[in-house]
């Protein structure tokens, strides 16, 4: 038991101390945040956009100001994630799969990761909402902070998945910022109006974005929002796990993968080499 | 073990046979399949055909510094220690001493130089004291002095009965190689020469 604890602790910790001197990111979380926040709350006019909220069916006048901010901290704090967990996961892969092979039970090292995302994802949806907080009173400051935070999680196994999968640093930064483009974008109700299309319910952030907007204009408590944002979560979140699992996977312990019984032919085999060492 | 990358076969049906108390090398043009015969060694690629078979535990130093750079000499040591179950790091402490990396045990693998993160990458290999030790290139980046300790830590190795494997493209140091092999047309021949 001692060593699992010591196995995940020190995983953990060093998982945290790559992040903390991601510097970019930190300096994003610290001015990126409140300054994208507070600039929707200063630019956007207030006057109330009206739109039904799809997960209560209720019509919603939010000040536009307001409901702007709410979709910003969503686009921010889901970039952020994504591109820590992007950066990690892209630059560390090799590393973590020499790690494995060292003997590091790959258990252990997802733990590690995992909990890292969390708190990261969980600092960063208080922060945000601490910043929104400031500037008028949501609702429901709690529901605000967790679909954030489910939200930062979703977009933190996308990172994860996207560090595994793509080849290039510029791809992976692309496919995030795209997707969140798309994601954010259609759900805004400042743009969309609220659209009548099913189609925005498979979004990423649909969730969060529903919880969120509950929680800041209603006093309904959304806990489907928050479920159907744990469930893409989790779906992400089990495609990062198989893309780990095979690029740390070791050759010399798993069994082969079911192959032809002789292997491909172009050209004529030579006949075997054999090399063999004599001890001095 | 045979293998190729689509239609390129790159090992064509080789045996090795690597006994204790050996320092051995392979040496091979560009892209003659030396490192991609080490990375089946290791277990990082299955070959298409043939098995691989450890009778202890094995250190493999890849080609490319695999290493994480926003963490210190020191933090990658207590990593690997905890990976591998080591109590302590005595051994990895005198691998650090022969190459002279002690004194940057406080340094993120970010900031130094070439030739100290390959330091790194190799002590990470050796700081188990395995049996069987897979070096790529190992001394690319080492000036002239760690070079040369380098080959003395691997004669003290196999001395004391490891198995030591070299794979480089140069074969400058066949004199100090109990066995040299040149990988050729996928296939490991007996061979002398001192350039590749």
């Amino acid at each position: 038991m001692r060593r699992h604890l010591r196995l995940y602790v020190t995983a953990a910790r060093f998982d945290l101390v790559e992040h903390a001197r991601n510097r970019l990111a930190m300096v994003l979380v610290a001015l990126f945040i409140p300054s994208w926040i507070s600039l929707a709350y200063a630019v956007i006019p207030s006057r109330p956009v009206a739109f039904r909220l799809r997960a209560t069916g209720r019509l919603l006048a939010p000040a536009g100001d307001q409901i702007t901010q709410i979709t910003g901290a969503i686009n921010a704090v889901t970039l952020i994630t994504g591109f820590m967990m992007f950066a990690v996961t892209f630059s560390g892969g090799r590393f973590d799969r020499r790690l494995a092979m060292a003997g590091y039970p790959r258990i252990h090292l997802v733990l590690a990761k995992t909990t890292s995302l969390t708190l990261a994802s969980g600092t960063i949806a208080a922060y945000a909402t601490a910043v929104i907080c400031t500037a008028w009173s949501p609702r429901q400051p709690v529901q605000l902070a967790a679909a954030l935070f489910c939200g930062a999680m979703t977009y933190g196994a996308l990172g994860v998945v996207f560090g595994s999968l793509l080849r290039r640093e510029v791809e992976g930064m692309f496919a995030l910022v795209m997707t969140s483009l798309v994601d954010v974008g259609l759900q805004n109700p400042l743009a969309s109006g609220g659209t009548k299309s099913a189609a925005v319910q498979f979004l990423p952030t649909y969730g969060t974005m529903q919880a969120a907007t509950a929680a800041g204009f209603t006093h309904t408590p959304l806990p489907s929002g928050l479920a159907v944002q744990i469930l893409w979560f989790a779906g992400a979140a089990l495609l990062g796990l198989l893309a780990f699992h095979r690029r740390t996977k070791d050759a010399l312990t798993t069994r082969p993968p079911l192959r032809l019984p002789w292997p491909p032919r172009h050209r004529q085999p030579a006949p075997p080499g054999r090399a063999t060492s004599t001890p001095r | 073990m045979r293998h190729a990358y689509g239609r390129r076969e790159v090992l064509r049906g080789l045996q090795l046979d690597l006994r204790p108390g050996v320092l051995a090398g392979i040496v091979g043009e560009n892209g003659a399949g030396k490192s991609t015969l080490l990375k089946i060694l290791s277990g990082e690629l299955r070959p298409q055909c043939g098995t691989v078979r450890h009778g202890d535990r094995f250190g493999y130093c890849p080609q490319d510094v695999v290493v994480n750079d926003a963490l210190t000499v020191r933090q990658h040591l207590e990593l690997f220690r905890v990976a591998r179950g080591l109590s302590d790091l005595r051994h990895a402490g005198e691998v650090m001493e022969v190459l002279r990396l002690s004194e940057y045990a406080d340094e993120r693998a970010g900031q130094l130089s070439g030739g100290t993160r390959q330091k790194l990458n190799l002590t990470l290999a050796l700081m188990h004291d395995p049996q069987v030790l897979l070096l790529d290139e190992p001394y690319q980046g080492f000036d002239w002095e760690t070079y040369q300790r380098f080959w003395d830590l691997a004669a003290r190795l196999r001395d004391a009965g490891r198995s030591v494997l070299v794979v480089s493209h140069l074969a400058y140091d066949a004199e100090r190689l109990d066995e040299l092999w040149r990988l050729q047309g996928g296939v490991l021949h007996p061979a002398t020469a001192v350039s590749a």
